[in-house]
């Protein structure tokens, strides 16, 4: 079953298409991810899903049934570029965007300060937004954003501008989201990222979906004469050997492709016969990044040569 | 479409703009203000900067002296001791005599002005004024009936008249202004209503100013901050539009009805006790009708306001572009203000029936004058009519404006947001 099914979005302002025919189902319990450049059209898809934006054409399925205002009550939204009023303090801030939510008494204080106390903010409920650092307020934003207990969870760069504990910590609490049965939805264009969280992705790119599918399969197609190599040394004498298809150097590991599948093996023997210091390697594997900039790269060669026909 | 989402709006609007200090103060010091600038009037009016003048008033012949003695006594000028006027019985040399020796205390103010009565003024009525400053019209007009009274006696007094004759040839043509209306009580016009009209206009002018400049303000702020895509993952453009609106238009009556307490104690009771012909002549219906007259107007303007504020993405642009809506508020403010002359010219009666204008106009024309129930009526429709023409348009511009920010658009893209 899925939890959001989207059809055949299209979406253009003025000459620009924004959305170009995007379809994906989000699975029911799964983390999902939509990723992609900046300007691919991921934050112009979230916003038709939500309803926010009326599509040109298509449609957006919610559990089955064509999404309404409704689905606002359910989802929790942490948009890339927040928002609070700066003088408002946390406390009627986080207690105003439950409220829009319908949800207030008790039970939402009681969530609001346990959170607040989970992110060492108890401290300041009584402090004007505009007094908290930035990390801070993301924070705040974050809390507001889960604090009506969504069944969707939608997330654009969730942790862009936090230091490395609060990663940890915000990552600490999605997960728990996740095991709690709930839907969880990142918007992002870090790939190492996405690859780590998502269990589905869709990759979009010029506003057309490139990609999609579970990540075991998306390796799997892409990874199949992949290695994904960790080394010291010096790798330079494989640039022109005949079993390498292309190398890609991603500063720690460097995604190594052969021509032939059975040909890893060989690979690794010759990693060694020239004394290369093996930290790991991975075959079958591939990361997304690489997925991606494959991908993104023939489309982009695609766009060229047509341009060069229409000239 | 009304709904809890709605609501929560409405509730943060309301805490956000009733305690803010702006609104505090403003609520607060503009009936100080106001009724501070009336009082002030008032004062410089009655109030003599000369407070102790002096004045030496010269008549050539004795009998005109007397008669200048007793008429001046009379003044009320000289009642409440502002002026001092000695008086003395001089020809035209010894009047030069005495201009020498008096010309020290001229200059000094000690002396404020000598007034020669010649005798060839019973024939011309030519009287001569010596002063530093000899055209001061505000004691001309304190005096003058006095000096005439004065001659007008002596004149007949050799023409075998009655002094009732005598008294009818003195009195001055007194026009006192009677207010017809249909009640069949013929009131005396009185200051009252000019000062309500002058009042209704300015509330008016400088609420929706004030209120619909806190609106655009605060549009401005959620789509420059970015709120605005947070709370539309909640809510959706026509609650939030709604709410912003009607939490802020309850914010513009509680101030109004704030502003408008005096006026309901003056009406409604005899706490204070106000000279007659400052008493204003309105009854509650009226206040009343003014309140729901206000509420639309608002809701009206509100809905332009917002409007504009979602067209650009910071305070400056916007200013700048709000200039249309405020010719709507600023032509019938003047229009009102001036009309007091003339409350029943043309451009009075159409105006008190335009759409926008009327939200002014109206009120202000309905406290000079008994308004035909039929304009009444005509205006209330016209105006929940705009109210309710705009609000298609104003939405649509509303709702595509507030997400998009960067470049300020032109007026020709906004109107093709209409389609989108």
């Amino acid at each position: 079953m899925n939890a959001l099914e989207v059809r055949n979005l299209y979406k253009t302002f003025g000459a620009v298409k924004a959305v170009d025919d995007v379809s994906f189902n989000v699975p029911e319990g799964k983390v999902f991810g939509l990723i992609g450049r900046n300007g691919a059209g991921k934050t112009t898809t979230i916003r038709m899903m939500m309803n926010i934006y009326v599509p040109d054409s298509g449609e957006v399925f919610l559990q089955g049934a064509p999404v309404t205002d409704e689905f606002k009550q359910k989802v929790g939204y942490l948009p890339e570029e927040r928002g609070l009023y700066k003088k408002m303090n946390v406390w009627d801030t986080l207690m105003f965007f439950a409220s829009v939510k319908g949800k207030a008494g008790k039970e939402t204080e009681q969530k609001a300060n346990d959170y607040l106390k989970r992110f060492k903010l108890y401290d300041r409920k009584t402090s004007k937004v505009q007094d908290l650092s930035k990390g801070n307020q993301q924070k705040i934003q974050f809390i507001a954003t889960i604090l009506h207990d969504p069944e969707f969870l939608i997330l654009d760069e969730p942790f862009s501008g936090l230091d490395p504990i609060n990663t940890d910590l915000l990552r600490q609490i999605i997960i728990d989201l996740k095991n709690q049965g709930k839907v969880i939805i990142f918007s992002t264009h870090l790939m190492d990222f996405a690859e780590k969280m998502c269990d589905h992705i869709a990759m979009i790119d010029n506003g057309k979906i490139i990609l999609h599918g579970s990540l075991k399969d998306i390796k799997a197609k892409y990874g199949n004469r992949n290695v994904n190599l960790t080394y010291d040394g010096n790798i330079s004498f494989l640039h022109k050997h005949p079993i390498v298809d292309s190398i890609q150097d991603f500063g720690n590991s460097t995604g190594i492709t052969v021509r032939e599948e059975s040909q890893t093996q060989e690979l690794l023997k010759l990693l060694l016969e020239n004394n290369v210091t093996i930290r790991r390697f991975n075959a079958n594997d591939i990361s997304l990044h690489e997925v991606f900039i494959k991908l993104a790269g023939e489309q982009d060669k695609a766009d060229e040569s047509m341009e060069v026909r229409n000239v | 479409m009304f709904n809890f989402r709605t609501l929560a709006i409405i509730k943060r609007e309301l805490r956000e703009k009733i305690m803010s200090k702006t609104f505090i103060i403003m609520t607060l010091l503009l009936p100080v203000f106001m009724f501070g600038i009336m009082a002030f009037q008032t004062f410089l009016y009655t109030y003599d900067s000369e407070s102790s003048a002096s004045l030496i008033i010269v008549a050539e012949n004795q009998n005109l002296t007397q008669s200048l003695k007793k008429d001046f006594a009379d003044l009320e000028i000289i009642k409440n001791g502002k002026y001092t006027a000695t008086f003395k019985t001089l020809d035209n040399v010894q009047l030069q005599s005495l201009l020498e020796s008096n010309k020290k205390n001229l200059l000094n103010d000690k002396l404020n002005g000598i007034i020669f009565v010649p005798s060839t003024a019973l024939k011309d009525k030519k009287i001569e004024y010596y002063s530093k400053s000899p055209s001061n019209s505000d004691l001309f007009n304190k005096i003058r009936g006095a000096i005439n009274q004065a001659l007008v006696d002596n004149y007949f007094h050799d023409k075998q008249l009655s002094p009732d004759d005598i008294e009818y040839a003195r009195d001055r043509v007194d026009i006192n202004g009677f207010r017809i209306s249909t009640d069949n009580k013929i009131e005396e016009t009185n200051k009252g209503a000019q000062i309500i009209s002058f009042v209704f206009a300015f509330l008016l002018y400088f609420s929706l100013m004030f209120i619909g400049m806190m609106m655009m303000r605060s549009v401005v702020e959620e789509k420059n901050s970015k709120i605005v895509e947070v709370l539309l993952s909640s809510v959706n453009s026509k609650e939030l539009m709604m709410g912003k609106i009607i939490g802020t238009a309850i914010t513009g009556l509680l101030q109004m009805a704030i502003w408008l307490l005096p006026l309901v104690v003056v009406v409604s009771s005899s706490i204070f006790v106000i000279p007659p012909e400052f008493i204003p002549n309105i009854t509650m219906g009226e206040i009343l009708y003014f309140l729901f007259n206000y509420f639309v107007g608002l809701i009206t303007f509100l809905g332009l306001f917002a409007t504009v504020g979602a067209i650009f993405d910071n305070d400056q642009d916007a200013q700048s572009g709000i200039w249309p809506i405020m010719m709507l508020i600023m032509i019938p403010f003047f229009i009102s203000i001036s009309m007091a002359k003339n409350p029943n010219s043309v451009l009075a009666n159409v105006t008190s029936m335009l759409p926008f204008a009327s939200i002014m106009v109206m009120p202000a024309r309905m406290s000079l004058i008994e308004i035909p129930v039929w304009q009444f009526a005509t205006s209330i429709v016209i105006n929940v009519a705009t109210m309710l023409l705009i609000f298609p348009f104003a939405g649509k511009i509303y709702r595509v404006g507030i997400l998009l920010t960067g470049k300020k658009p032109q007026w020709s893209e906004v109107l093709k947001w209409l389609k989108y």
